[in-house]
């Protein structure tokens, strides 16, 4: 099992309130046992850096369990000539899986989705009026895909682009929430995943307290799409504050 | 629905199923987004919308992973558990783009397979487990598609501070984002696609849900009503 836990935060939970108000309903149906041992609304111990590749203006690696990721951002860069003038910027963005990613080989998903997935999640984050007639291109390399791959490329690319200093209304951070009969299971993994009877995932901006996408897949009832909002709302804003401290992290370590 | 064309047909093949989903058949969906509609859909211009209607009605459609809260009840199209199953293809072409294609292209499919007839299909008893079974398609007896279950997409799309539902192509133009939402008959969300830039407060999403599911009763209503009368038609034809 990953325990690669280095020196960053350890594992987050929503607010205790929420878990206790859930826990009757959960416990009810099937008692699903997580392959992990974490609870049902216990997000992964996330790794995350900035500064991964030298070569990119920025860059960010971030490990959830199993997934690993790592985007590059390029940019502001002059924008093909074949495009036409534009006074505000273009977002270009693209996620591929290598092809050891998942367990049998050359098994990629439809990364063409993901990559428009990606792009809709953070245009409505990224200031394009700051770099007019310019590109800025962000690729997404799924390393190791052990479940809930869109939501941590989300994250991993905004961090990304902090990291190249481009500027955005707030950093985006992303979770996903699975349906396992009655129980509600966030950050579910790849074998969850394979179970599961509906997905949601959320994608927002902690500080702004406002979504930037949201996708729901499966039956759900209008209660249980309440509650999973609740809970992964809530968990995005501690992913946000871990993904603070990372950059705060990055910036005042060369000063040592 | 008002200017808006689009036309979905339903073609069923026999196939092998999925290697993970033995006991179930498979159904693919797939958008083309014609030039005659806008023409900057010419060549590989309409390809990047064509991609996200397809995924939208997937989603929409066929639920989650493992198949489970689908509109489309997958197991009925198997025919011999782990060898020969039913592909189904559904095909939307958008003739003429006047806004809201993923509505009228949930409404058009919606009607496609309540007309489609699946033939039946019987297996040579002594087929050795090995081989691939021989299979009879007949001509004559056909088994109807089941499309109470199949759930209608709705989509609210907010302009300034008001939403609206069905835009035109113009009120399109001014919006901010909008809001797809599949409900069914019983009123549950079968699915919910986001598009559009602007960031959403959560309230909004909320209620947003609350708002279709209210006109989604009235559309299953209109839209029943509509394919039952359309059938009436055809059987005294």
């Amino acid at each position: 099992m990953a325990g690669k836990i280095s020196n960053t935060p350890a594992t987050y939970t929503p607010s205790p309130t929420s878990q206790n108000k859930k826990r009757p309903s959960i416990v009810t149906g099937s008692d699903w046992v997580r392959p992990d041992g974490r609870g049902l609304h216990q997000c992964r111990p996330a790794f995350l850096r900035t500064g991964a590749v030298n070569s990119a203006s920025g860059s960010a690696y971030a490990e959830f369990g199993n997934t690993k990721v790592i985007v590059s951002v390029f940019g502001p860069r002059e924008s093909k000539k074949a495009m036409m003038y534009s006074d505000i910027g273009r977002l270009n963005c693209n996620v591929s899986y290598t092809s050891f990613a998942t367990p049998i080989r050359g098994q990629a998903s439809d990364s063409k989705d993901l990559s428009s997935m990606l792009h809709k999640a953070l245009e409505g984050a990224i200031i394009l009026e700051s770099f007019p007639k310019t590109t800025v291109d962000v690729f997404a390399l799924v390393l190791e895909s052990g479940g809930s791959d869109l939501p941590v490329v989300i994250s991993c690319a905004s961090l990304a682009l902090s990291d190249a200093g481009i500027r955005l209304y707030d950093i985006v951070a992303s979770v996903s929430m699975s349906c396992l009969g009655m129980n509600l299971v966030i950050d579910p993994v790849s074998e969850e995943e394979s179970y599961q009877d509906g997905n949601l995932m959320i994608t927002c901006m902690p500080s702004r307290n406002e979504v930037t996408q949201m996708t729901v897949t499966g039956e759900w009832s209008t209660p249980k799409i309440h509650e999973a909002m609740q809970i992964c709302l809530d968990a995005c804003t501690k992913l946000g504050m871990i993904m603070r401290s990372c950059l705060k992290e990055a910036v005042s370590a060369p000063e040592e | 629905m008002g200017a808006t064309d689009v036309i979905a047909s339903v073609k069923a093949e026999l196939g092998k199923p999925n290697a993970s989903h033995p006991d179930k058949g498979r159904v693919s969906i797939y958008v083309d987004c014609s030039p005659t509609a806008e023409p900057t859909f010419e060549g590989r211009g309409g390809e990047e919308l064509s991609i996200e209607l397809s995924t939208a009605l997937q989603r929409c459609l066929l639920g989650g992973k493992s198949g489970a809260g689908a509109g489309i009840d997958l197991s009925s199209l198997s025919i011999v558990e782990g060898k020969v199953c039913w592909d189904i293809y559904i095909d939307g072409l958008v003739v003429s783009s006047d806004g809201n294609l993923l509505d009228a292209l949930g409404a058009a499919i919606k009607a496609a397979l309540s007309n489609t007839a699946i033939p039946k299909v019987e297996v040579a008893a002594n087929a050795s487990s090995d081989e691939q079974p021989e299979v009879d398609v007949s001509d004559e007896e056909f088994l109807q598609f089941d499309t109470t279950g199949i759930p209608v997409i709705i989509t609210l799309t907010k302009v300034g501070r008001h939403y609206i539902v069905d835009a035109t192509a113009e009120e399109e133009s001014q919006m901010s984002s909008a809001v797809s939402i599949s409900v069914n008959r019983q009123g549950r969300i079968c699915g919910l696609t986001k598009r559009g830039g602007a960031g959403l407060d959560p309230s909004i999403i909320l209620d947003m849900i609350s708002v279709a599911k209210h006109v989604s009763e009235q559309l299953i209503d209109k839209l029943d009503s509509e394919i039952a009368a359309a059938e009436a038609c055809d059987e005294e034809l």
